[in-house]
């Protein structure tokens, strides 16, 4: 039920960024917004349940991107288990910390398949080097922006943590 | 082997769910992907979500524009008026233009066969102009229900914007022009050598690509499409070229282009839902 409805809330953020984009801005920058969920699951979720959250989460980028699939469920992998291996050998306090993460974490996600896509593109399809740019400024502003979901997610967390019952109950 | 496999549970999930969505997607990367089952799923869930929260921002912001903002609207007017004064001249100067352009074509025997095109309005709800693999796509209010179909050209009053990618039922997603995947027949207009104008995935800038090296193009030049493609139809703008690299060697010079609309600053586009197919298709002789 958990992962379901983080599925659903990951749903929410792609639709909602793809607005937000349009009127703020109107497309000059770009953001990763599901991104923080997977971050978000690598810190605090157990590893199946997590790696099946960012496999989902990851298709639905790769639903909504128009590119060939694949590319993005494999990077939410790849994220998830960097942010895993951070959060268990780096002390990551609050909000402060997971933005930083997730910032650069979004930075490794755009680079990689940047060279993915230089890497099966036609030549003439090639994407420039001028891409990085925007690349670095996707990443600030989706670790800038990443408090936001985690306070989201943790929400949705405390729906499905139960009290236990102490000893003057 | 069961044990075995219990054991490293963890370490063969991680193994297969890297190494299985790498496969398909290398599998695939070189060929256009197909929309599947699943998928559409997905984007028929999304774009609804899409379009109520675009009407919910867009009425927030008329109902600020309509009522809190009127603020000098006034002094504003005022200076509307002005500026129409202006351009009833420029439209009548223009009329004029046209008059005399029809009795110039009569007069060289050209019949009038400007381009009759069935377009259909479309709101822009969503865009992604994302800077990794994905492409570069406007999400549109209009679907199939409303004559859009795949590969249909989207416009604007000042020029090219993409051509449809996906369609839905309500809603559709264009491909823009800027969108390395893109490629535009075009025309010089001032020399009318012909070309292909490319996206580079930047939102600015896109490149041109084919010229020989004989033709003649300088910065400023405006593009047109040519209609060759039998996308787009002849004439409508493209872009600017910037920036003319001519090497030391090989057939071909390229250029930078700026494109005619500017993708950021979207409200309403045009889709052209059918179009005279004449256009390059008529002898040599009728273009003048």
């Amino acid at each position: 039920m958990r992962t379901l409805l983080r599925s659903v809330f990951a749903l929410l953020l792609v639709a909602l960024q793809g607005v937000l984009l349009h009127f703020v801005g109107g497309g000059a920058f770009s953001l990763a917004l599901p991104l923080a969920v997977v971050v978000y699951l690598g810190l605090q979720d157990e590893n199946v349940e997590g790696l099946l959250g960012a496999v989902v989460v990851g298709y639905l980028m790769d639903a909504s991107s128009g590119g060939p699939r694949g590319l993005l469920v494999f990077l939410a992998v790849v994220v998830f288990l960097l942010a895993r291996l951070a959060g268990a050998t780096v002390h990551l306090g609050g909000r402060r910390g997971f933005a930083l993460l997730t910032g650069a974490l979004a930075l490794v996600f755009g680079l990689v398949a940047f060279l993915f896509t230089r890497y099966v593109s036609p030549p003439e399809a090639v994407p420039g080097a001028r891409l990085l740019v925007r690349i670095l400024v996707e990443a600030i502003l989706t670790g800038a922006a990443s408090p936001a979901v985690m306070w989201a997610m943790e929400r949705i967390d405390g729906i499905f943590e139960k009290d236990e019952p102490g000893l003057l109950r | 082997m069961r044990q075995l496999l219990e054991r490293y549970r963890d370490l063969i999930l991680v193994a297969l769910l890297l190494v299985l969505p790498l496969g398909v997607y290398l599998a695939h990367a070189k060929e256009p992907t197909e929309l599947n089952a699943v998928d559409r799923v997905v984007l028929a869930i999304t774009h609804p979500l899409e379009k109520v929260v675009a009407w919910t921002v867009t009425g927030a912001l008329e109902t600020w524009r309509g009522y809190v903002a009127l603020r000098g609207a006034h002094t504003e007017a005022a200076r509307l008026r002005r500026e129409l004064g202006t351009v009833e001249r420029e439209r009548e100067a223009l009329a004029q233009v046209h008059a005399e352009n029809d009795r110039l074509r009569s007069l060289l025997g050209f019949a009038q066969s400007g381009p009759d095109l069935a377009v259909v309005g479309a709101r822009v709800i969503g865009i992604q102009l994302d800077p990794k693999g994905a492409l570069q796509l406007l999400t549109l209010d209009r679907g199939a229900v409303n004559g859009v179909a795949p590969t249909m050209p989207v416009v604007t009053a000042d020029g090219v914007v993409g051509r449809v990618h996906s369609v839905f039922r309500g809603t559709s997603d264009v491909l823009l022009l800027v969108d390395r995947n893109s490629s535009v027949a075009v025309r010089i207009e001032r020399s009318r050598a012909r070309a292909n104008v490319r996206g580079l995935s930047l939102p600015d800038v896109c490149r041109l690509d084919y010229v020989l090296r004989s033709e003649d193009v300088i910065e400023g030049d405006a593009l047109v499409t040519s209609g060759t493609d039998g996308i787009f139809p002849r004439g409508l703008k493209v872009g600017r070229v910037t920036r003319v690299k001519r090497g030391s060697y090989g057939l071909y010079q390229t250029a930078e282009v700026i494109p005619a609309v500017n993708v950021t600053h979207l409200e309403e586009v045009l889709v052209i839902t059918s179009r005279d197919r004449r256009d390059e298709a008529a002898p040599a002789a009728r273009v003048p």
